[in-house]
């Protein structure tokens, strides 16, 4: 039996040893640095006292929940959210996290995992489809291994592209972060929104929540890009098609959120942050159906994966 | 000695919807030997070598490698076989030498050694650290049975290994496969569709057409088969026209000046056809025969239709 590392490592030599990857690495760091610059020289901070301007704030949400009583029920909720941590803030003291600080900066960075989706979207379309396109597969699959493990192989070293990526940008951010924005601030709470109460939350812990969460949309856009790319064989189908539903996806569930059965929508269910700090897309829904679902849809797009290339004929 | 089979191929069929691809194949292949694999195109030889390696699958049949099923045991059927199907791609923005190293990690028990034994016996030493997409195309076919000599394979199969190669290049690769057939006791299956080439390589030859085996026969058997040959002498006569009896069948007639006689002949009468002539005071600097068996594939191929 061959060991499954040494198909790794050759599927992390062929991921890492095209331009391709370089770029992408660049690219994220690039993204990084010039967030930082931006956020440290080009947009100013209104030096007004933050009491002040949440106080204005709160009465503004007030108003306008009292004058218009026909809102939006997520829209509702969210104005009764920001007012209870205004509330909380102005009573504990507890300022908000400004943009020129460390913790501000990687906040804002940690938006940049939508970047991550979508390199890794592009590796994992590129993985099965690339062999075939290149005519290697025929080399590859006459070797005294199975065709499943191959696949896992090529799947595994996808999601270690992605982690590899996540961890530069959490890395890179600190540095960046570090250099621009000194370490001062670092202690500041981050303020959660749970269950119709205010809590305390480190800010590493909310950094890494947020990565988590993030992680998730990551891990199903992968192995979408890289179910279509192993049924398919066609990587340009498998990136233009996984890129298409990340950006529509989630306002068509959107724009179907009055009916129940939208929930079933694999984007209604993505963003599990909405859980721990926010409202879900259809009412009704809770932490445990979207996992639920999320769960369904992965055993969905793994088992016609492995099914189909498993069974199919070379023909490339 | 009976020679041991170390592929049994044993009613080998591919239907892909109603369209019965292959048809029935059964033929071994021995140790030692090399076995040609012969047919126009399209006439189902690359979709065999496909089946017998795994990237297509079996419809119907049994396929045996070192006596152990294709079908049940893929990976240790598997182990006994290097293939080349079609042209030898390579991953082009890696090395040579990545490219050996990523095939061997896909074996248990390939070491460096050996790795830098195959590259040595290929040829490749100067170049094996350049990335492929630097090589010519006979260097890729080169790599491209480094690769599947790697983990020291029973069966070696080479699916129309002599394309895009020139005439040194093909004469080298049939030594070499003459040779560990002959040394290494390893058997290899080579496809082709030109039968000149076959005559020179294999030991033993099958005819496929449309999906069905027509013939399997020894080389020799097939040469011994042959009808008329043709022959060209070449020659100098002197400036009158000649009338030659060469016996009483058959008179040629040879023109001023002429510097070559093509005829068609039985192999017996090679032997008169010269000493008439030289009788006759015509000079012969050169006798070449070539032999019509490729007219005879063709009649029983029927050509180069596609099927």
């Amino acid at each position: 039996m061959v060991s499954i590392i040494a198909l790794i490592q050759n599927e992390n030599m062929k991921i890492y040893r095209r331009i391709g990857t370089i770029v992408m690495i660049g690219l994220l760091l690039l993204a990084v640095i010039a967030t930082g610059i931006i956020q440290k020289y080009v947009i100013k901070e209104n030096a007004t006292d933050w009491r002040t301007a949440i106080q204005a704030e709160t009465t503004n949400f007030k108003t306008n929940l009292e004058k218009n009583p026909n809102l939006p029920t997520a829209l509702q909720r969210h104005y009764e959210k920001q007012i209870q941590i205004n509330e909380y803030r102005l009573e504990h003291n507890v300022q908000p996290i400004e943009n020129s600080t460390i913790p501000g900066f990687m906040n804002t960075t940690a938006n940049l995992v939508s970047i991550i989706t979508l390199f890794t979207v592009i590796v994992a379309a590129g993985s099965v489809a690339s062999e075939f396109y290149w005519g290697t597969i025929k080399l590859l699959l006459i070797r005294p291994v199975t065709r499943s493990k191959i696949l896992l192989a090529k799947y595994l070293s996808t999601i270690i592209f992605a982690l590899l990526l996540l961890s530069i940008l959490f890395l890179s951010s600190l540095l960046v972060g570090g250099i621009l924005f000194g370490l001062e601030n670092a202690d500041v709470p981050y303020l959660a929104y749970v269950d119709g109460h205010v809590e305390e939350v480190s800010l590493v812990t909310h950094i890494l929540t947020l990565y988590g969460y993030s992680g998730i949309e990551l891990i199903m856009m992968a192995t979408f890009a890289f179910m279509i790319s192993a049924v398919f064989r066609s990587s340009s189908l498998a990136i233009g098609l996984t890129i298409f539903l990340l950006f529509t996806g989630v306002q068509v569930v959107q724009l179907l959120s009055k009916y129940s059965w939208a929930k079933f929508i694999l984007f209604a269910n993505t963003n599990l942050a909405v859980y721990q700090d926010g409202v879900p897309i259809v009412e009704g829904m809770t932490l445990s159906f979207s996992i639920g679902m999320l769960i369904l849809y992965y055993l969905l797009f793994v088992s016609l994966a492995w099914g189909i290339f498993n069974k199919r004929d070379i023909t490339a | 000695m009976e020679k041991e089979a170390i592929v049994q191929i044993q009613n080998l069929s591919k239907k892909i919807g109603d369209k019965t691809i292959i048809d029935h194949l059964t033929f071994d292949i021995y140790q030692g030997e090399v076995f040609g694999f012969l047919g126009p195109n399209g006439a189902g030889k690359t979709t065999t070598i496909r089946m017998l390696v795994g990237l297509m699958a079996i419809t119907e049949g049994e396929v045996y490698i070192n006596g152990v099923s294709l079908k049940k045991d893929f990976e240790n059927a598997i182990k006994h076989v290097g293939g080349i199907v079609e042209n030898p791609e390579m991953y082009k923005f890696l090395t040579g030498y990545q490219n050996l190293l990523h095939y061997a990690r896909m074996v248990k028990g390939i070491t460096k050694e050996r790795i830098n034994e195959v590259i040595q016996i290929v040829g490749l030493d100067k170049r094996i650290h350049d990335k492929v997409q630097t090589y010519s195309l006979g260097m890729r076919q080169r790599l491209g049975l480094a690769q599947a000599m790697l983990h020291s394979p029973k069966l070696l199969i080479l699916d129309e290994p002599t394309n895009g190669l020139d005439p040194a290049g093909i004469r080298e690769l049939r030594d070499y496969l003459r040779k560990i057939a002959r040394e290494d006791n390893i058997a290899i299956l080579v496809s082709s569709h030109l039968l000149s080439e076959m005559e020179q390589m294999c030991d033993r030859i099958g005819i496929i057409q449309h999906g069905k085996l027509i013939d399997v026969k020894m080389v020799d058997e097939f040469m011994e088969q042959q009808g008329e040959l043709s022959v060209h002498f070449q020659i100098e006569a002197n400036k009158n026209q000649k009338e030659i009896t060469i016996n009483d069948m058959s008179t040629i007639t040879i023109m001023p000046n002429q510097k070559v006689v093509e005829l068609r002949m039985q192999k017996e009468e090679i032997p008169d056809y010269t000493t008439q002539m030289v009788l006759a005071g015509v000079k012969i600097y050169g006798i070449r025969s070539t032999s019509t068996l490729e007219d005879r594939f063709l009649e029983v191929t029927g050509g180069n239709e596609i099927g």
